[in-house]
């Protein structure tokens, strides 16, 4: 009985973190970089803050895309660009789903 | 050894050297450094002067196949007029624009940006010091450092674009990648995917999955490149691409016949194409003010394969007023498919005597978001007489744009035969021409019920 018991508060508690995860809302910005940080021309990923141009605050948004990389390698994306940005909270990390510069020709 | 002997060693040992994805000047480059084109002139004589008759230096060409222009005058970037833009490389030519007056910070900008030149020798320059200000590793570099490439001003005051002309990009030239393509074309109409709607990536492409980049179907001889007929897209450099090529996927591309049987009236896109992008609507009389304190245009869009495209029949000529710019055909001219195309619509100013559509200088609207001092400096530029006057005076107007939609490629995705022919399917065939007893008939499963259900069957 109590092993059913604990098996049944483990299943819960499994299905209630997989639904919470599930609902996780984008979160969607823009504003301009202040900083990034990426290690190296390997790195798989990198951190960038953002400046919110709505709340003023500073957002610390982990990218680990490919294409977003690539660009912080080859600095078609750098400090002081204007982004837009959407990202989800996973693990107590902001990680970016969509990472684009607002501006062009 | 003879010469013949020598000459044929050198060109076996440059085709191994290539075939092993090396490029045969590697040495000469880590010995000499690079000093431009003319360390890629040692090895391709002739390819700096001719690159400068191109649509990529020039933005213009002769354009045979648009209503209401002079088929004996070239146009494109460089000139033309029209709402995705509203301005052009001669209007709003790279510059540093006026100081905001909320910050009192000015910044570059223009509509050449992109120009693969230094801006020096600029948009159409031509001669030797044109030569040597192409950027040759903008495209071929796989290690190019976009900071460098970025405006200054030079000792005199002039506009410079920077290059970056180090030795490390220059050894790690080749075939233009996907990246070298997209830096102009996916941020070209004001941001990312705005203007042409799609990104080409393995996730949004069937091509870009198989691991194609963009110079596999616009594959270029002498810096020429094939382009499509899309009706907003009129420079060209008088060579043309087709899915049916015969050495990419021919004229019976299918293993149905009845699916081969569309392709005398469907264009391959309408089904391989359901979804289009980019932006949909901007206003450019009305500017709206970002974090920076300038102004852009007010822009409506929407991420790669998230909006639909519209359907109509198209046989490569296009009609353009200044309210509309889009395909002509009928399904009775014998020449035209039925083709999707990215609607566009923007406003801007119209000349209020003629009617024209007008123009626009963005520096003044950059800064300040004075539109119709953009308008009026433009009208200065192009020597319209009484430039104040036209922009007082001028009306805001709408004019509709068809774009092309020829990228975002799915096979697994592809429209099929119930997508079509059903009633309020995807493809409206009142307004494409046809009779109410034709629909009925183009609208039923009897069409394809029998080999549908077959199909099911082999798949389950």
């Amino acid at each position: 009985m109590k092993k059913t018991i604990s098996t049944l508060f483990v299943a819960a508690v499994v299905a209630l973190g997989l639904a919470s995860s599930a609902c996780a809302e984008d979160v969607k910005f823009v504003g301009v970089i202040t900083k990034i940080e990426i290690a190296g021309k390997d790195a798989k990923t990198a951190t960038a803050t953002v400046k919110d141009n709505g709340s003023g605050t500073p957002v610390l948004v982990t990218v680990n895309d490919d294409l977003t990389l690539d660009k912080f390698k080859d600095h078609r994306i750098v400090e002081g660009d204007e982004i837009r940005c959407k990202y989800e909270t996973a693990a107590g990390k902001n990680v970016s789903k969509l990472f684009r510069k607002t501006a062009g020709c | 050894m003879t010469r013949t002997t020598i000459v044929a060693a050198a060109f076996v040992l440059a085709a191994s050297t290539a075939m092993a994805g090396e490029h045969f000047g590697r040495e000469s480059i880590e010995k000499s450094g690079y000093q431009g084109p003319e360390t890629c002139e040692e090895c391709h004589p002739g390819t700096a002067k001719a690159f400068l008759d191109t649509v990529h230096w020039k933005h213009e060409s002769k354009v045979t196949n648009v209503d209401g222009i002079d088929p004996k005058k070239p146009y494109g970037m460089k000139n033309r007029i029209y709402v995705m833009c509203n301005g052009n490389d001669i209007v709003n030519n790279l510059k540093e624009i006026p100081k905001s007056p909320e910050t009192g910070k000015t910044k570059f900008s223009g509509c050449n940006t992109c120009h693969p030149g230094n801006h020096l020798s600029d948009v159409g320059s031509t001669g030797p010091e044109a030569e040597k200000a192409i950027d040759c590793l903008v495209c071929h570099s796989s290690d190019y450092d976009f900071s460098k490439r970025k405006p200054y001003k030079d000792e005199q005051g002039r506009i410079v674009m920077g290059q970056d002309r180090s030795t490390k990009a220059a050894l790690a030239i080749g075939k233009p990648s996907v990246k070298n393509c997209m830096v102009c074309h996916e941020a070209a109409g004001g941001g990312y995917v705005v203007k042409r709607g799609f990104s080409f990536t393995k996730d949004t492409d069937v091509h870009a999955a198989k691991g194609m980049v963009c110079v596999d179907c616009h594959k270029a001889k002498h810096h020429k490149i094939p382009t499509g007929l899309d009706p907003n897209n009129w420079a060209n450099d008088g060579v043309r691409i087709s899915c049916a090529d015969a050495s990419c996927h021919g004229d019976k591309p299918h293993k149905d016949a009845d699916l081969n049987r569309h392709i005398a009236k469907i264009a391959c896109q309408t089904c391989h194409i359901p979804r289009t992008g980019g932006a949909f609507a901007k206003d450019f009389t009305v500017w709206t003010q970002t974090a920076d304190k300038f102004y852009e245009p007010t822009t409506l869009k929407k991420e790669a394969n998230e909006t639909t495209p519209v359907y109509a029949w198209y046989n490569g000529t296009v009609a353009n007023t200044p309210h509309f710019i889009g395909p002509k055909g009928s399904r009775k001219d014998g020449k035209s498919k039925i083709m999707p195309f990215k609607i566009f619509q923007g406003k801007a100013f119209y000349n209020a005597k003629s009617g024209e559509l007008l123009s626009m200088d963005f520096a003044p609207p950059m800064a300040s978001g004075d539109t119709r001092g953009g308008v009026e400096s433009a009208a200065r530029t192009l020597g319209l007489k009484n430039p104040e006057q036209v922009a007082k005076s001028a009306v805001p107007g709408w004019q509709t744009i068809y774009f092309g939609s020829n990228h975002l490629v799915t096979k697994g995705k592809a429209l099929s035969c119930a997508n079509c022919h059903a009633p309020n399917g995807v493809l409206n065939f009142k307004n494409l021409g046809y009779s109410d007893k034709e629909i009925v008939r183009l609208t039923t499963p009897e069409l394809y019920l029998k080999q549908l259900v077959e199909k099911q069957k082999e798949e389950w």
